[in-house]
């Protein structure tokens, strides 16, 4: 029983390894490639650990050097030489993602404790019409979005995409929130309110403190969502100093040669905030997929 | 504090008051941009001349219905959401199970399973397109050097192989949400239920038929319906990866409503598709409701 029950255990682990490889092998590929220096990039065999590490392809992003087109041949011009763009493109995706975390997470938060504490006409079909809400794919708001946002000549900014972002990240809020507020014991409250306390102190002091955790993990995913989408920038944005970052790095496919060491640098430095905020808020993101809110 | 009757009615309006918001940002976000692709899908509407729009009733529909790559992108997203749903259903119970063991260090790799959920599609997308290249990318180096290929594989040049690639960067990303689900649920399985089963002679398979599949029953009936209505409408995770292509050969329904908007300008003809997507949708919810009777568990 004893060696059976080893053999079991190591294979176990053999798995777990091989499904880990799986899902940090394409992370760490990018980050090897993007340290390495181009001829080493196209190098055959390719080598898992690049022979010569260098930092240009992230220099050539933040510092946006035009040197990256010398490998291209000297006749080479590009219209637009997308990497000069980077931080730009860097800073409006964190402008964005924040703006639009903040609105849905103040409204919702609001609403959550307006429908699970007070009785009014409505007030139960607000949870499913926002779980309908968040089932409705991008592709079908993004249309109709973009001529609200053309009839208030607010395409082609950072405003558009803020408010095209809460229309995907506001439903699902509003549904985990909504979950969350009401698992909140409603008893301490009242106890606070016959000692005297108005509605607004009990809702700041004692209501929010304990809502926090959810708040969070609706944060955290509406950051999540904000930062990824590609779609919605694609159709509101024409200039390339508006995009953000997903579509921004795109227009490094356009011209003769593409570059992958730049490429894979940019990979890494869109994943790393994300990467951080996953590190640093893991246990609050498992409490969000447990309330549902995961749009995916 | 005035009066009970005061505080009472002042209580009443912080009520109302903070769910204005929300009413008005659902109002302007979520009801007027649904409304208006509805009413889109009934009108000729060129986004370059929007002054040229006009009312074409069921137009826009005859010409999806006329249309052999709508009914090509239809078929082509049911097989693309089909074999994606199909292996991460499979995939995720099997991983769940395994992450479900009492092994050490356990709690790293079920934390590892959030990730691909946070990596960008867009970023995904890019190293897979370097990763599947076929001249120089790692993959068919190391398939050639295994000796299992002695040809280059053009992962993303050739129809089928390029469908193989946009499942396979679904499952890659999705696989992990089955897991957790099925993982918490199969946390709060009592294991009396096991041991019960071991006094009576039930091997490990029979456990498994008898006692966890029917406790995960429900979680994978969500998470099946939720997954399929959110994979067939899927936009980025193909487009990033193959534009629709080779030709039109991975387009799916989402993709075909983007190329009929952004590239051919009708976007009536894109809502019209956006509104058949929309009535699938709403097709597969109410199912879900159905299945558990969702109006119910509120009052719990």
């Amino acid at each position: 029983m004893k060696p059976f029950e080893l053999a079991g255990q190591a294979l176990a682990y053999l798995v777990l390894l091989l499904v880990t490889f799986f899902i940090c092998f394409p992370l760490i590929w990018a980050l090897s490639t993007s340290l390495k220096l181009p001829k080493d990039v196209m190098a055959s065999p390719p080598t898992l650990i690049p022979r010569e590490v260098t930092l240009a392809n992230y220099r050539n992003l933040i510092v946006g050097k035009e040197q990256y087109f010398h490998g291209a041949g000297k006749d080479y011009v590009p219209s637009t030489a997308a990497p000069q763009h980077f931080t730009s493109w860097f800073a409006n995706s964190v402008v964005v993602s924040l703006g639009s975390t903040l609105i849905s997470l103040v409204i919702s938060t609001l609403a959550a404790y307006s429908i699970t504490r007070f009785r009014y006409w409505g007030r139960r079909i607000i949870p499913y019409f926002s779980l309908l809400g968040y089932m409705i794919p991008s592709i079908i708001l993004v249309f109709p979005m973009f001529l609200v946002m053309a009839e208030f000549h607010l395409t082609d900014s950072l405003w558009s995409l803020t408010f095209g972002y809460v229309s995907i990240t506001l439903p699902f809020c509003m549904w985990l929130l909504w979950a969350f507020f009401r698992g909140i014991p409603i008893e301490l409250e009242e106890a606070a309110m016959i000692d005297g306390a108005s509605r607004l102190r009990v809702f700041v002091d004692i209501v929010l403190p304990s809502a926090l955790p959810g708040i969070i993990a609706a944060g955290i995913f509406s950051l999540i969502v904000s930062w990824n989408d590609y779609l919605f920038a694609r159709v509101f944005i024409n200039s390339i100093e508006q995009l953000p970052l997903t579509v921004g790095v795109m227009h490094f496919f356009e011209g003769v040669h593409v570059d992958w060491g730049l490429m894979m640098a940019s990979a890494v430095l869109m994943t790393l905030p994300m990467a951080l905020l996953f590190m640093l808020m893991q246990k609050h993101l498992v409490a969000g997929f447990g309330a549902g809110a995961v749009k995916g | 504090m005035s009066g009970n009757a005061d505080w009472k009615v002042a209580d009443r309006r912080i009520g109302i008051l903070f769910i204005i918001p929300f009413a008005l940002a659902a109002l302007v976000f979520m009801v007027y941009p649904v409304a208006e692709a509805v009413r889109l899908a009934f009108y000729e509407h060129n986004p370059l001349h929007p002054e040229t729009s006009h009312f074409i009733g069921l137009e826009n529909f005859r010409t999806i219905y006329d249309d052999p790559l709508f009914w090509k992108s239809f078929q082509q997203a049911t097989v693309w959401t089909a074999c994606s749903i199909v292996l991460q259903t499979v995939i995720g119970v099997a991983l769940a199970l395994l992450l479900h063991l009492p092994l050490r260090g356990i709690s790293i790799f079920r934390g590892l399973l959030l990730f691909p959920y946070i990596v960008p599609t867009v970023v995904i997308a890019l190293i897979l397109q370097w990763m599947l290249n076929a001249e120089i990318g790692v993959v068919n180096w190391s398939l050639k050097s295994a000796g299992l290929i002695d040809e280059n594989i053009y992962w993303l040049a050739t129809p089928n192989m390029a469908m193989i690639s946009t499942i396979l960067l679904n499952v890659w990303k999705y696989t992990p949400f089955v897991t957790i689900c099925v993982l918490a649920r199969l946390q709060t399985i009592p294991l009396e239920l096991y041991d019960a089963a071991k006094v009576d002679g039930a091997g490990a398979v029979r456990r498994f038929i008898d006692i966890t599949l029917p406790q995960l029953a429900e979680v994978l009936t969500v998470v099946v319906i939720f997954r399929t209505i959110w994979t067939f409408n899927k936009f980025e995770e193909i487009y990033l990866l193959t534009k629709g292509g080779p030709g039109t050969s991975t387009f799916n329904l989402a993709i075909y409503s983007f190329e009929q908007s952004v590239a051919s300008l009708k976007m009536g003809v894109g809502a019209a598709t956006g509104v058949v997507m929309m009535f699938l949708l709403f097709t597969g919810s109410l199912i879900y409701m159905r299945v558990f009777k969702f109006a119910e568990e509120e009052t719990a």
